[in-house]
């Protein structure tokens, strides 16, 4: 088998997968039920699995397996599971009621991805493995900020922060041949699994004395 | 063996605590390993003096420079007040029905594992040991912020956690790139290793422009961790939310480790670029945060909310005093540094013994005259004000004095300028505020629990040593913090 071909296919099954993380954060933006968007944002941790696969078997790095592996069980089964059951267990209402309206999210986030492959756009000749990874990585970035404004209850915020680190992730896999030194994936792994106990034992108190989960309700500290 | 056991210490604290039940035990425990802490970043201290000689452990894992010596040394001394003020401060609110037993275990038991964050932050060698550390910091503290569980408190922790985490996701990104453009520069497929200190000698090689793209990132997210303008927007929050013994660890140190680490990757990027980038970036946030500082101070209405612009106001300082880039301005702000840690916490536990004698932080129902009520709690905000306020006798007046002295010789007349005009308008800010509610005489007479002698041995302790390294500095801390400025550089 010609090893560049294999990698030039490598590259491209990366390019895909990080096209779909793309499309996937897209539908978060527009979509208003909230099951659904964690559903979403387990699918989009599933791509960013398989392409942690991908790189590891082209590149023989054994422990980019280990971040795949991770990232399966954490991000695309216990996360969800948790924030389902967060969600179930406060019972809230489903609709997300977001500030914008769907076509005009739309519309920004097309504009924010335009935006991040002209910031990338400098770099694209730097790495070898999936040359436009650095864009989407910047866009799910973007759009994930764009999310956090869009959305005011708390679960929803806590999705957003989930998919910029999504971004971040794929970054860290794919712009960097050989992804980060394992100590350093772990420790980042570990810190989003406390980050989100944190944040639903936040989520259980502020439902509990505002008795509700809007954000907007946090308004009472200005200046 | 130093550095290990500085990290094992408070983590074993942490661990005891969480399984004792007595409060006086958890109290003892966490003074305890703070003072050891202490003790033995004294120990670290004289290994770190000679010129460029570093300190590691575990194969390079666990690092220690100048530099990380004096953050070790503050880190040590804020905890240490702080736990032996907390003890007091929670003994009242538990009697006041303030909180719950539960709450102040997870105060004794969180509070060691920020402090070992910190310590981590500042011993990791891994650029990406120390992210994953100032993230911990981030997540233990925020606990600490909600623990009344009022809605205002929980308001502040959320604001705190959702833009901590944000910064600390970007300062991420920051992170991965600068690994991507060490790995490209590096030639080999793969980076030998992400040590700082390895990284060091290979940094011209890095590729300039995304480096120049991280230290954005880098700088926005720890930016953000260091309360910088404009995504300070959590600081007054989070400061005024929280108890005041971890507001004091948050103003007192917190704030100084995210620049800290903001420091390491701007040393990176210097050595990569050469001097005119990251300084300027710097020196423009530090000049902003310190211009928005001003003016809501002399504009608060609540106590701590005022105490934590002013931090804010210092972090900018000491930014732009890193910014300046001459290795006199960067000796005095590692000094401000380390007399601003020595400060504010008494600001702060001054703060909280008001709050539990007054039941408020508002000024106008706090009233003037608090002297009449609380003369000893007085005494100590009023002299650690005049500090903060920069006026001598202090160490505040004299690294102020030092950075501003370096910024004129440097010839950067219009800066110093700057830099001077936004110290004098916090200056009568604080004077001000402060004047007002500390003396005069009590218009309105109410019912209060004055208790007199609270908080002494903490305020004390810090007021003690901020007199004594006012007036008396030893000559081989001077050369540590030499040391250190010049690990960080800067141009003659």
């Amino acid at each position: 088998m010609n090893n560049t071909l294999s990698i030039e296919v490598g590259s491209q099954i990366i390019m895909l997968l990080a096209a779909l993380m793309l499309v996937i954060q897209l539908l978060l933006v527009v979509q208003q039920m909230l099951l659904t968007n964690v559903r979403l944002f387990a699918l989009q941790s599933l791509m960013l699995s398989a392409i942690a696969t991908v790189v590891a078997y082209y590149y023989n790095a054994t422990h980019i397996y280990i971040v795949a592996v991770l990232t399966l069980v954490g991000k695309v089964i216990f996360l969800p599971w948790l924030l389902n059951r967060i969600v179930r267990r406060i019972n809230i209402v489903q609709e997300i009621e977001p500030l914008f309206s769907a076509p005009t999210s739309m519309l920004i986030c097309g504009g924010l991805t335009l935006l991040s492959y002209l910031v990338a756009r400098p770099f694209t000749t730097l790495h070898k493995l999936g040359n436009n990874t650095l864009a989407i990585a910047i866009a799910l970035l973007l759009t994930g900020f764009f999310l956090m404004i869009n959305r005011r209850k708390a679960i929803t915020q806590v999705l957003a922060l989930l998919t910029i680190e999504n971004g971040v992730m794929l970054a860290a896999v794919a712009l960097t041949t050989y992804g980060m030194p394992l100590v350093v994936e772990l420790g980042i792994f570990f810190d989003v699994m406390v980050a989100v106990m944190v944040l639903g034992i936040l989520v259980y108190r502020i439902r509990e004395t505002f008795a509700s989960m809007d954000t907007g309700k946090l308004d009472q500290l200005k200046g | 063996m130093l550095l290990t056991p500085i990290l094992l210490i408070p983590l074993a604290a942490a661990l005891l605590c969480s399984l004792v039940p007595w409060r006086r035990l958890m109290e003892w425990i966490n003074i305890l390993a703070f003072a050891a802490t202490l003790a033995l970043g004294i120990r670290l201290f004289p290994q770190v003096l000679p010129p460029h000689s570093v300190v590691t452990e575990w194969n390079e894992f666990f690092y220690a420079d100048a530099l990380s010596a004096w953050m070790v040394l503050l880190i040590s001394a804020v905890s240490l007040a702080t736990s032996l003020y907390a003890g007091r401060y929670f003994r009242r609110d538990l009697a006041a029905g303030a909180v719950t037993t539960g709450r102040v275990k997870e105060f004794f038991v969180l509070t060691p594992i920020f402090a070992t964050g910190m310590f981590l932050v500042v011993l990791a060698n891994n650029l990406g040991v120390m992210w994953f550390a100032l993230e911990a910091t981030a997540l233990s503290s925020v606990l600490l912020v909600a623990l009344y569980n009022r809605q205002t408190s929980l308001e502040a922790a959320w604001k705190y956690v959702i833009l901590g985490s944000l910064g600390l996701a970007l300062a991420l990104f920051g992170t991965v790139m600068t690994y991507a453009a060490a790995a490209g520069g590096s030639g080999s497929e793969r980076l030998p290793s992400f040590n700082w200190s390895h990284l060091m000698t290979v940094a011209d090689k890095f590729d300039p422009r995304l480096i120049k793209l991280a230290f954005i990132f880098v700088l926005v997210g720890y930016g953000t961790k260091a309360g910088l303008a404009p995504m300070h927007t959590w600081l007054p929050d989070a400061h005024s939310e929280a108890p005041s013994p971890t507001s004091a660890m948050l103003s007192g140190v917190s704030l100084k480790i995210a620049i800290y680490a903001l420091l390491r990757f701007h040393i990176l990027t210097t050595q990569c670029l050469g001097t005119g980038y990251s300084r300027t970036l710097l020196l423009g946030f530090g000049l902003f945060s310190m211009f928005l500082a001003a003016p809501f101070i002399l504009v608060q209405s609540n106590l701590k909310r005022m105490l934590a612009y002013s931090s804010l106001e210092h972090v900018g300082l000491i930014c732009a005093a890193v910014g300046l880039n001459t290795p006199v301005t960067i000796f005095g702000a590692l000094l401000h540094m380390g007399y601003h840690a020595l400060t504010k916490p008494v600001l702060f536990f001054a703060a909280g013994n008001i709050h539990q004698t007054f039941h408020t932080l508002k000024f106008r129902v706090i009233g003037p005259g608090v002297i009449k009520v609380l003369p000893v709690t007085v005494l100590f905000m009023g002299l650690a004000a005049v500090a903060a306020m920069g006026l001598p006798p202090f160490g505040l007046f004299y690294s102020e004095l030092t950075v501003l002295s370096g910024g004129f010789a440097a010839g950067r007349t219009f800066i110093s300028f700057l830099i001077l005009a936004a110290l004098l308008a916090a200056f009568c800010g604080i004077l001000k505020q402060l004047t007002r509610i500390l003396l005069g005489a009590r218009k309105i007479e109410r019912a209060n629990d004055a208790k007199a002698w609270d908080g002494v041995p903490a305020m004390g302790l810090l007021v003690g040593g901020l007199l004594m390294f006012s007036v008396w500095c030893p000559a081989s801390l001077l050369q540590l913090i030499h040391q250190a400025a010049g690990i960080i550089g800067g141009k003659s």
